[in-house]
Formats: C-alpha cells, structure tokens, sequence
C-alpha cells in the first residue's frame, strides 16, 4: 500500500465501485471496450487491488483508463457488486490530479475534452455542440449531417428550435448567465475547475511549453487525430 | 409431558433424524410436504461421489422409518406451548402434542430465471442441473431438438456467490455435481465434448477431488475458468457465450448446442415466524453456535437439521440429522432428571441413558446403535 492507494481509496467512487474483486472476467467479458482494444476491466481491479502503488501508477500513465466508454454493463454483472466503472473514473481523476494522463496517447485526449465538453459546459451548460461536429471530422456522418452543419440556424428556425436564444427548447440554447454562474460554482467547489487547470498545466510540462499545448491542439483542430502531433525527443512515448 | 417427536420435513436429513430418534425409542411424527418422502434427493439420478443411486439412500432411510408415523402432503400451521409440551398444528388440522420439535425442511433451488442473462427460460437449450439430472437418468440427454448434444458448457455457481441476486454464499456441492453430471453425459454421449465454467473449484469431501482429476484424466472433460457474462441464441438454437478465460486473461466466445446452470440452493425458512426461529443474512435459519451449538436453535426444544441451516451434501444432511436426533435424545433426558431431581450440571452419557431406559418411551429401549 502507498500514497497513490490511499489517494485512491478516499475517492468516493472508489469506495462505491470495489468490494473485492475474484477475478471472474465477467466486467472483461461484458465489456465492449474490451472487445476492440488491449483493455480489460477485470485486470484494472486486480491491478488496483493489489493495492501496489507502482503498478497503479503504471496504469495511470497508460493508454487503458481511457478506453473505457462509462457504459456501465460491468457493474451490472459483477457477481461481487463492483463497478469498475466507477473505478474507472476514480483512476482517471487520479491520472488528471498527477499529471500521468499526459504520459499516454489516449490520456492526452483529455485536453480535447477539457477545451471542448468542459468549456462548452462552462459557457453553455452543455457538452456537445451541433457546431462542434464538423463534417471533416466525422465524414460518416455524411451528406446529411454536412447539410445541416452548412444551414444549422435556418433549419432550426423551421424546427421552431432556434439557436442561442435564452431558455428556447433545444440543445442550442441560451442558459441565463445567472444559472450560468451556478453552474460554474459547482464546477468549482466539487473539484472539477481544478482537475481542468490540472490538464492544461501537465500538458504544458509534457509537451515543453504553451506554445506546443497550442500546436497539439490546432493539429487536432485541423486534422481530427492528435496522433498526427510528433512528440519530441525525450517526451517521444 | 408427552412423549411423542414432530420432525417437519422428511428429506434426507429429516429421515435419518427421525429413524435414530425411532432407535433411541422415541416415539416419532414426521411431516411432510409433499407427497413422497425424499426431498430434492428423491429427484437426482446417481449422486457424487460414488454414483449411489439417490434411490438407493432413500430407500435405506425409509427402512429406518418403522414404527414412524407419516403425514404427508401436510406442513405445520401453528406451533404453541413450550417445551416439553408443544402442540403442534398441522395443515390438515390435526394437533400433536409434542415434547420437541426438528425443522428440517431443507432448501430450494435458485430460480435460474433470475438471472436474466444465462438465458433460462428464454432459450430452449437453457436448462438447469436438475432438468439434466432427469435426462440422464432417461438416458436421453438431448437438445431441444432432440438431438444429442455435441457441445455442453456447464455453468458453476448460478445462484451462488453472486451478490446481484442477493445470495453470497457458495451451495458447496454444485462443483461436485458438475464434475459428476459432466462424467456422466460422457458416459452416455462419449463424443460430447464438455466445458466447465469455473470461478473456483470446490470440491472439498472425501472423494471428491480424486472425482475431479478422473473427469479430467479419465473423461477429458475441460475446465475453463471465467464466469459466464452472457448468452445469446443464434438462429439454429445453439448458444453463443461470452465470457474471458481469466487464466489466459483473453475474452472468448464459445457456441455450445446445451447450456447446463448449475443451480445452487436457496434456504427454506417458511416456518420462521410459524416456530419463531431466526434466519441468517444468507437466509437460513440461524443455529444457537455454528460452532458447538449447530442443531440446536435458540428457541429451547427446537431443533434443527440438514440444508435448513446452510448448504450441505448427502452425507453430511444425514450425519446432521442423526447429531440433531442426538441432541433430541440429550435435551429431552435433561429432563427426565429434572423431573427425579438430579443436578442438572451433571450431564450423563448418552449411552447410560439407553442403557437405564428412558421414561418417555411407551416402547422398550431399543439397543444401543453404539
Ligand atoms: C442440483 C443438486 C444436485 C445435488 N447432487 C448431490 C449429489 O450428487 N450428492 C450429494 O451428496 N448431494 C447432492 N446435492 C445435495 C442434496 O440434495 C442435499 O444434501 C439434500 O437434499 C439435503 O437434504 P435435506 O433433508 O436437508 O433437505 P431437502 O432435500 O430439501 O428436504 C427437505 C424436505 O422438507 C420438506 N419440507 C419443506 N418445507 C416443509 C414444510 N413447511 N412442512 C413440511 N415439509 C416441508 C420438503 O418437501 C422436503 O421433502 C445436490 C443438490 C443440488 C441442488
Ligand atoms: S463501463 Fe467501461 S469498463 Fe465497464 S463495461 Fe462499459 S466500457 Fe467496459
Ligand atoms: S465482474 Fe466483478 S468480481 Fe468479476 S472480475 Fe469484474 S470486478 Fe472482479
Ligand atoms: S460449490 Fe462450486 S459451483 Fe457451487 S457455489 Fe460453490 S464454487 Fe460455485
């Protein structure tokens, strides 16, 4: 047991999603992360059972907390009650609070999500933006989707959906920035602002400075995959 | 006082209990539910880990019944008094006095429907242990089809150590049972070929583990460890399973013609507030010390025997019983020495009491079994 563990340990979700895990496979065999990528939840618990803080930390600097999709499946299956879900999510707030996320390709990912989900719900009170999905990002999206990117705002008015304006039905919305700022409040007080800060700050360490957390960014701006982003040198993982 | 002992349920522990209290010289009233004497064994084929036939035992401890009164197709209603002097209240009306009472009314299997994702009930070719134990004991072990299997996975621990249907414990014979059942279908279907899907294996008695290593060695059968997550059919009625080998750490997919749930027991405490007992968190009753107090309940002249109070084999519901009607006979001469005055603290023999006859026999004392 060391400081990571015990770190771990007092997240909540942690406390709710292990009892004690017998090795089963049935999160792993549920799973549909598991299906496609080099990942199962059922050597995440073991990992974490161990209670070896060398080897969790291991995992927190890889690719594999992140391929989790929060579908939830395992958790209704486990024979012990756990949910590695919510393990999941523990270990990524750990990941994010280290800076270890940053170590991983599919960790880094979480700057996109910090930018995009995190700042829309700051700004918006919402995740995901029709505007964000951009046609050359998401080409199977096709023509459909292309066409109503391209007429978003008239097709909305005809919807009777209209974009931006205050308290109207619709994802588009505009929230009061009264609400807003209650928003932003929890966002604050629940630790979430903080483990915003704590992508960018160890983003910048990883990658050498500002500037390349900017290229890193735009890269994915404009091409849809951070891995077309180099490394350099020594951060080269 | 009267001298007469009601054993409700006359399942294997229930029967062995009232033959002994019938040697010891008791007189005794056993009730049962159901038409037949027997319990669940009265439904298995032959049992681990000798291949017995389940007909055989039953028959032996009917042979033991002479001289007992059975009521069957009768459960208990009301219990009043205290011991030494219970009425008791069956369901057909008739009351019996009673100067102690022996609850051995066994488990019930889980329900496989509950769980969900296995498929039973839904599925044709989802069946369980016990729909197995019918077929093989037909010697028609067969698909929904009626074609014989040519893929079989057994599921361990349905019903057991799963705490999403509430039951934590393990049943502690399912392992065996499927190393028994998975011989067996071997025996009968020699091409099947049989995959077990294991949490762990217990099979923790005399024989059983040697059992083990002879379907292994002997029978070929497969032991794959990984909890069954789901099973789906595919259009030709055969089951498609996901699980992960754990030992290989690789999730699999395997299609097998017949899914077999090796269900586990489930405790009957129906007669809980009827004879005021107390059950346990794993829902049967709870005896008065797990350890040295195993048949007594904490209700004085309440006894208690067999799977009622947790999972058992065979062997060890009828040793159970035969200890309770031990602790019967011992209860009861407590009291004949209260009744001439002697210092309870001192506790004879059994043996002695036999030899001295007991005052609550309306029939000559028996030999001693010992
Ligand atoms: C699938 C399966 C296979 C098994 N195979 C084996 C094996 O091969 N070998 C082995 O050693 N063990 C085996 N066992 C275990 C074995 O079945 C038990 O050890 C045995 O049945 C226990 O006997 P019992 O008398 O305690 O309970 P039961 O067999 O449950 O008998 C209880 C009796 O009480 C009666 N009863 C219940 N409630 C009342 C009531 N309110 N009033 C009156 N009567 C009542 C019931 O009708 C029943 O007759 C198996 C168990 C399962 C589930
Ligand atoms: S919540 Fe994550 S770990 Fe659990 S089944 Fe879904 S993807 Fe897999
Ligand atoms: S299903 Fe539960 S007990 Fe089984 S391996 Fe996954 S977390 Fe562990
Ligand atoms: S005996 Fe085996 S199959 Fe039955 S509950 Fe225990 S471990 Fe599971």
């Amino acid at each position: 047991m060391g400081k990571l563990f015990d770190e771990l340990k007092k997240d909540i979700l942690y406390q709710h999603g292990m009892n004690a895990c017998l090795n089963c496979g049935v999160c792993t065999a549920v799973c549909p992360a598991a299906e496609f990528n080099d990942y199962s939840p059922r050597e995440v618990m073991n990992t974490v059972q161990s209670e070896c803080d060398e080897d969790i930390k291991e995992l927190l600097k890889s690719d594999k907390i992140w391929y989790c999709g929060q579908c939830f499946s395992c958790k209704t299956r486990c024979p012990r009650g756990n949910s590695a879900a919510s393990v999941i999510l523990a270990l990524r707030r750990l990941s994010i609070r280290h800076g270890y996320f940053a170590e991983s390709e599919k960790g880094r990912q979480q700057l996109f999500a910090k930018r995009v989900f995190g700042q829309n719900m700051l700004d918006r009170g919402y995740t995901l933006l029709a505007k964000n999905i951009s046609p050359a990002h998401f080409p199977e999206l096709g023509e459909n989707w292309e066409y109503y990117y391209e007429h978003m705002e008239e097709m909305r008015q005809w919807w009777d959906v209209p974009m931006d304006l205050e308290n109207s039905p619709g994802s588009h919305r505009q929230i009061p920035e009264q609400d807003l700022d209650e928003i932003r409040a929890i966002y604050q007080k629940t630790g979430a602002i903080a483990l915003m800060e704590a992508v960018e700050k160890a983003m910048e360490k990883k990658l050498g400075s500002k500037a390349e957390v900017e290229k890193y960014w735009q890269t994915w701006l404009e091409t849809g995959d951070s891995r077309n982003y180099e490394l350099k040198g020594e951060n080269k993982s | 006082m009267n001298k007469n002992i009601v054993v409700i349920g006359g399942g294997v522990a229930g029967m062995a209990a009232a033959g002994k209290l019938r040697e010891f010289g008791y007189e005794v009233t056993l009730i049962e539910k159901e038409k037949e004497l027997g319990g669940n064994v009265k439904n298995w084929y032959k049992v681990f880990p000798d291949f017995t036939d389940a007909a055989e035992i039953i028959n032996k401890l009917k042979g033991e019944l002479k001289g007992i009164r059975v009521i069957n197709n009768a459960t208990v209603t009301q219990i009043n008094g205290v011991a030494p002097n219970f009425e008791v209240i069956t369901s057909t009306g008739e009351k019996i006095d009673a100067a102690s009472i022996l609850v051995a009314t066994g488990f019930k299997p889980f329900n496989a429907a509950l769980k969900e994702e296995y498929g039973y009930g839904i599925y044709n070719n989802s069946i369980t242990s016990i729909e197995l134990d019918a077929m093989l004991k037909q010697h028609q072990v067969q698909t929904a089809s009626g074609k014989p299997p040519q893929k079989i996975a057994m599921i361990h621990c349905v019903g057991s150590r799963d705490q999403q249907v509430n039951n934590n414990y393990c049943s502690r014979v399912c392992c065996t049972n499927t190393v028994k059942v998975a011989i067996e279908i071997k025996e009968q279907i020699p091409d099947c070929e049989i995959y077990c899907l294991y949490m762990d294996i217990r099979v923790f008695g005399r024989g059983y583990e040697e059992l083990y290593r002879t379907s292994q060695e002997k029978f070929g059968v497969q032991f794959i460890r990984g909890r069954l997550s789901e099973a789906g059919e595919k259009t030709d009625g055969s089951l498609l399973l996901r699980l992960e080998d754990t030992l290989t750490a690789k999730p699999m997919r395997l299609t097998v013609d017949m899914l077999v749930l090796m269900v586990g027991m489930v405790g009957n405490t129906e007669l809980a507030e009827i004879a005021d007992l107390k059950v346990g968190c794993d829902r049967f009753y709870t005896t008065a010390h797990e350890q040295y107090s195993n048949n007594n309940s904490e209700k004085k002249g309440i006894f208690l025997a067999g799977t009622a109070t947790g999972p058992k084999a065979i062997m060890e519901s009828i040793t159970d019983g035969r200890s309770a009607a031990a602790e019967i006979a011992a209860f009861l001469h407590s009291f004949t020495l209260e009744n001439m005055s002697c210092d309870l603290s001192f506790r004879q023999p059994f043996a002695s009491m036999i030899a001295g006859g007991n005052q609550f026999c309306n029939t000559p004392p028996q030999p001693s079994p010992y």
